[in-house]
């Protein structure tokens, strides 16, 4: 909502300045978003007229001129815009002047040759309009002397007003200017329309059905007619206030109805009488009935939808727009005008299924003052005749006013426990006798209001309690103590801790941590997806964010694509988040990618590229911060088809399914164009975070360790962490197995080197002990096809 | 002079003149050996009497103790100069970088949600969670957003092609309020809740990504107003970014599931291109929040009559940026590892 100061002060009589009244406005919830300022924005511009026009000697689309300003000071200025003219009054820049649009600063300059001093400005270079084609023409009447600023409806300043949605009333500049005044920023000025002396019966027959739901809808539509009017150019200072609210003029008529609107918030619709065919029916839509809005955009209808129609098409969506058929033009002397009440659910649906937006929709379905719709149609009537001659019918009205609403009681107690504080009751009751609330009755406990109409967001006594608050000021609340409640074992905080905590480790195995979007592109998530069907965004903001990621590979793999891109040679991230799948799944995943150079390239060690046991590793950190032990572990050679299918596993956690891990397939570098070597894991975080580890009871350590080596061979393909886990069961002595070596003999053969660590708790262990648990060993790989290496 | 000093001063000189270790076992023969200068002193021995016998017995005991302790000395010093003659060949340039060893940065906002969590935790709320994909019921309609209520079109809603149900259409969660229904649907009062998840608006610009972080508070308690809230909300900031001087300014505004409902913006100047708060004209929302509405109470199966809440929610990616100086919200999301470097966290941080 943008207006001019001194348009507010049309309707407040205050001694405030422009950003006091601003700051005003913040403090009781209607939030200035900026303030335009003419001296600030219009420094080094001033209004001329053209002398002279000469064509420039070097270009043939230019023009130099002669100008000068009020105090008939001469400048020579470089022109292209094609509608300069001796005598044309307009805008000029000068050197030194900040040009609106772009912000640069104007300086002298040389164009072909010829010094300009200074630059004469179109619409959009002023960035009051789009309009660039042409410089701004200014009526002959305007004195040069004027400011600029008041040429453009700068008038006083700009206030631009963010106005929520429940504060229908403050669409209007006497709805802020009421506000304002009862927050005590000065004096309400009312201007109501005086009584209207009519010259003629109403002489279009109306139909409206008077029951069911074309009455529940529009409960009153009221329409007057006037005659012989001359639709002109509009008076300057309803061109001015329009385009301080950012409007552009288009008929005297025209710009009246907006004007009215914008001022009182009463929405007015006006129809070239001439143009509508035989009687006039308020009515709904017939299905898919056509109807062409006013900027020519053609629409189909629904059945519920409320218009007003002639004998032959649709005129205007009541409440929404009108129609191109019948828009006021300058040939316009016989107008219809239009006021009605709408139901704000209605209007809001309708407007939504046609998606048109308009400031009448939005005052509509942020409800409106009910009573203001005959009043309305007088206030306008004046405004009319005054500046465009004619005559006018009587109003004929339809339907009924709305019932005034319910009264609204409120309670000492609930004030006081609302506000948490003691809230003195007669200054509450002040700030809302301020706002227009009118007390009905009351009693020491508690009082009823009438509420004003044009408080449609005024209902439950929890609204009084917010009106009284931001009247009084929410500066003067004081603060409360809380009462001290002290937090138990909180499940959800302590899994949100762990995982983070998990972040900190895989961070210190060397990923960083990265936060990608839960959406992917639509090819990504087919790959990536294991189970069920994705899930597709209706609205997405772009073809590559159009599907719920259903695995939080492909985002990671697209930034460290990005990263590789960049330059690093290697990349190493993670993420801990959802992914989603199959219409509702929801499920939290850990995955982790490294890219590339295994680590950076230095003296010590030989270059490599990342390889599938270096993502293992990250894997066992992580298994080991979660407590699970080996044993609880197993690996199978499979994995989703996005992985190479012979370097790549699925891990299991007490036999189900926890993640997988390896080298991504080739394909999948191709299809993110990355050439360096991709691997990964992916696990499920519930899993991890649920898993109940057992507690080893604690026993001192002090007998000697006794270690053995064995070198194997194997004939055939075996899965060497198969053998590490089976020897740890072999025998309670066994507490540890390592594989120190592992090695193709030949295509056929393998060789494994096993390192087998033996301890007891109570006791030295003796020879005769290695040597029981050396033939177990022995005897266990032979039922798995190997052998002792001969030496 | 005498003989046992005599004896004394000419083995110190032999051993003086040793300078290797090799040359060390010929002058201990030199001294002890069968000829050696012991030996030809303790020969004088025989013929003398009981008496200077035992004296020069003893002399030349002491004598002989001394010499092997100057030996054993001159063995460890030569034994170290020749081991140090060995280690100086073994040179390494100690200006040589080290063994690489890489660490990760934390993710800013998983840091700061962290610092949230604590200080929510200290007063008294419980953390709670809720699905990403919500309906129209919870995310709207339970928090008196009705059906065609202006504000929904406000939240520029991601819809998904679930089929709608009795709970309406599926979307993505535009805030994270629907916890709050959640939460009072599955607990009696009093009671207070946190949550702090990712929440999606189809709007994408410099200030604006599809995607963002938010963290919201609610508490439903028998004695709990406007007043608690504004010390609430002042004490979590304070204590967030650690300003004790910290200002703030509530201003009312409209949210359907609260009522009075405020904004609260931050107080700072800019000085040195840096942000100091608590000073200056300058004024920054911060945090959305207000007396919860009947309605809401209501939805959430609590009688307004008996209990009444406070509620507010913070965007985290403002509190980051505002903390911790990381400029544009777009690179929160891009995990750029320039972005990492600068702004990301030390991995025990």
């Amino acid at each position: 909502m943008r207006f001019s100061f001194n348009w507010l002060k049309r309707h407040l009589a205050t001694d405030l300045g422009i950003h006091q009244i601003a700051d005003r406005l913040t403090s009781i919830g209607l939030e200035v978003e900026s303030i335009l300022d003419p001296e600030e924005i219009f420094k080094n511009f001033k209004l001329v007229q053209v002398e002279t026009v000469e064509k420039h000697p070097d270009a043939d689309r230019l023009n130099v001129c002669g100008i000068k300003d009020a105090r008939g000071q001469k400048a020579r200025i470089v022109c292209g815009a094609k509608n300069v003219r001796v005598g044309l009054k307009t805008i000029l820049a000068m050197p030194g002047a900040v040009i609106p649009s772009s912000h640069e600063v104007l300086k002298k300059s040389k164009i072909r040759g010829i010094e300009s001093e200074g630059m004469m400005c179109s619409p959009a270079e002023l960035a009051i309009s789009s309009d660039k084609g042409a410089i701004i023409e200014l009526d002959n009447e305007v004195d040069l002397a004027t400011s600029v600023g008041e040429v453009l409806g700068y008038g006083g300043g700009i206030i631009d007003v963010s106005v929520t949605p429940n504060r229908g009333d403050c669409l209007s500049v006497r709805g802020i200017a009421r506000d304002l005044a009862a927050a005590g920023a000065g004096d309400f000025i009312s201007s109501d329309a005086k009584p209207f002396k009519d010259s003629f019966k109403f002489p279009l027959e109306v139909e409206y059905e008077r029951s069911g739901s074309c009455s529940q809808y529009a409960p009153i539509i009221a329409f007057r007619v006037i005659r012989n009017l001359k639709n002109g150019r509009s008076p300057q200072w309803i061109k001015s206030f329009l385009q301080s609210a950012g409007a552009n003029s288009v008929s005297a008529v025209v710009d009246m109805a907006n004007w009215w609107m914008m001022d009182s918030g009463r929405p007015l619709h006006i129809y070239d009488l001439k143009k509508i065919k035989g009687h006039l029916s308020v009515r709904f839509a017939k299905h898919r009935e056509k109807f062409v809005d006013l900027k020519n955009v053609e629409h189909h209808l629904h059945q519920d939808m409320l218009i007003a129609a002639d004998a032959e098409s649709t005129l205007c969506v009541l409440g929404i727009m009108g129609g191109a058929k019948v828009a006021c033009d300058e040939n316009t002397t016989d107008i219809l005008i239009e006021s009605a009440v709408f139901d704000p659910i209605f209007i809001s649906r309708t407007g939504t299924l046609l998606n048109l937006t308009s400031d009448s929709r939005a005052m509509f379905e942020r409800g409106i003052d009910e009573a203001s719709c005959v009043p309305g149609i007088e206030g306008i009537t004046r405004l009319i005749l005054d500046n465009c001659g004619g005559e006018a019918s009587k109003i004929f009205v339809a339907g009924r006013e709305p019932q005034q609403k319910q009264a609204v009681t409120l309670r000492k107690e609930k004030l006081l426990s609302i506000c948490g504080y003691d809230v003195d009751w007669a200054s509450a009751k002040a700030a809302l006798k301020k706002l227009g609330l009118r007390e009905i009755k009351s009693s020491v406990a508690e009082a009823t209001y009438a509420v004003p109409r044009w408080r449609s967001d005024i209902n439950i006594e929890e609204d009084l309690v917010e009106e009284i608050l931001r009247i009084t000021g929410y500066d003067s609340v004081p603060v409360k103590r809380m009462e001290d409640v002290f937090v138990g074992h909180d499940k959800i905080l302590h899994e949100r801790k762990r995982l983070t905590e998990a972040s900190r480790l895989l961070a210190s195995c060397g990923l960083s941590e990265a936060i990608t979007y839960s959406f992917t592109k639509e090819s990504y998530a087919e790959v990536f997806l294991e189970d069920g069907k994705p899930i597709y965004l209706i609205n997405p903001i772009s073809a590559d964010l159009n599907v719920m990621r259903p695995s939080l590979l492909p985002n990671l793999l697209l930034a460290a694509k990005r990263s590789l891109n960049y330059g690093q040679a290697g990349v190493k991230i993670f993420e801990i988040g959802n992914v989603f799948y199959d219409s509702c799944a929801q499920e939290r995943r850990i995955a982790g990618l490294r890219a590339g150079s295994a680590h950076d390239r230095n003296w010590l060690q030989n270059s490599r590229s990342v390889d599938t046991f270096d993502i293992k590793a990250d894997i066992f950190a992580l298994l080991d911060f979660f407590g699970v032990k080996l044993k609880n572990i197993a690996i199978e050679p499979v994995a989703p088809p996005y992985y190479h299918p012979s370097r790549s596993g699925s891990i299991l956690l007490r036999k189900k399914k926890l993640g997988h891990f390896g080298e991504l397939h080739p394909k999948i570098n191709k299809l993110f164009g990355i050439s360096e070597s991709l691997v990964c894991f992916e696990l499920q975080a519930a899993a991890l975070l649920d898993h109940k580890g057992e507690k080893t009871p604690y026993a001192p350590k002090v007998f000697p360790k006794i270690v053995r080596d064995f070198a194997f061979v194997f004939k055939s393909k075996v899965a060497v962490g198969n053998i590490v886990n089976a020897l740890y069961k072999l025998d309670p002595l066994i507490c540890e197995v390592d594989i120190f070596d592992y090695f193709k003999l030949d295509d056929a053969q393998n060789s494994i080197g096993v390192s087998v660590t033996l301890e007891a708790v109570d006791r030295t262990l003796t020879e005769d002990d290695a040597k029981g648990v050396s033939e177990k060993i022995l005897k266990y790989i032979k039922t798995v096809g190997g052998e002792l290496r001969a030496k | 002079m005498t003989e046992t000093e005599k004896l004394l001063a000419s083995c110190l000189s032999e051993i003086e003149k040793c300078d290797s270790l090799k040359k060390i076992e010929a002058i201990k023969n030199v001294i002890f050996g069968k000829n050696g200068k012991i030996t030809q002193v303790m020969d004088k021995l025989r013929g003398l009497d009981q008496e200077d016998k035992r004296k020069l017995g003893a002399e030349i005991n002491s004598v002989k103790n001394e010499i092997t302790r100057q030996l054993n000395l001159k063995y460890s010093r030569l034994e170290l100069k020749e081991l140090n003659k060995k280690l100086g060949s073994e040179f390494v340039d100690v200006s040589a970088p080290a063994r690489p060893r890489s660490f990760g940065k934390i993710h800013p906002l998983t840091k700061v949600s962290e610092e949230i969590a604590d200080i929510l935790s200290y007063y008294g709320f419980v953390c709670a969670d809720g699905p990403d994909l919500e309906n129209e019921y919870y995310n709207f309609t339970a928090l008196n957003m009705p059906d065609h209520h202006p504000a929904r079109t406000m939240h520029d809603t991601f819809y998904i092609n679930t089929p709608s149900d009795e709970k309406g259409r599926h979307l993505l969660r535009t805030h994270t309020s629907p916890v709050q229904i959640h939460s009072m649907l599955a607990n009696t009062p009093p009671y207070r809740f946190f949550s702090i998840g990712r929440v999606y608006r189809s709007d994408s610009d410099a200030t604006h990504t599809p995607m963002f972080t938010q963290v919201e508070g609610i508490m439903v308690e028998k004695n709990v107003g406007f007043a608690h809230l504004k010390w609430l909300i002042t004490n979590f900031l304070k204590k967030f970014f650690a300003a004790k001087d910290l200002s703030i300014r509530l201003r009312p505004s409209f949210f359907p599931f609260t009522e009075p409902s405020a904004e609260v913006d931050l107080n700072y100047e800019v000085k040195n291109g840096e942000m100091a708060f608590g000073r200056g004209d300058k004024w920054l929302e911060v945090c959305g929040c207000g007396v919860v509405h009947p309605n809401v109470l209501r939805y959430g199966n609590v009688d307004p009559e008996k209990y009444q809440g406070i509620a507010f929610g913070f965007g985290v990616e403002r509190l980051t940026s505002l903390k911790y100086g990381v400029p544009d919200l777009r690179e929160y999301f891009e995990s750029g590892d320039r972005w990492k470097s600068t702004f990301g966290f030390h991995h025990v941080s």
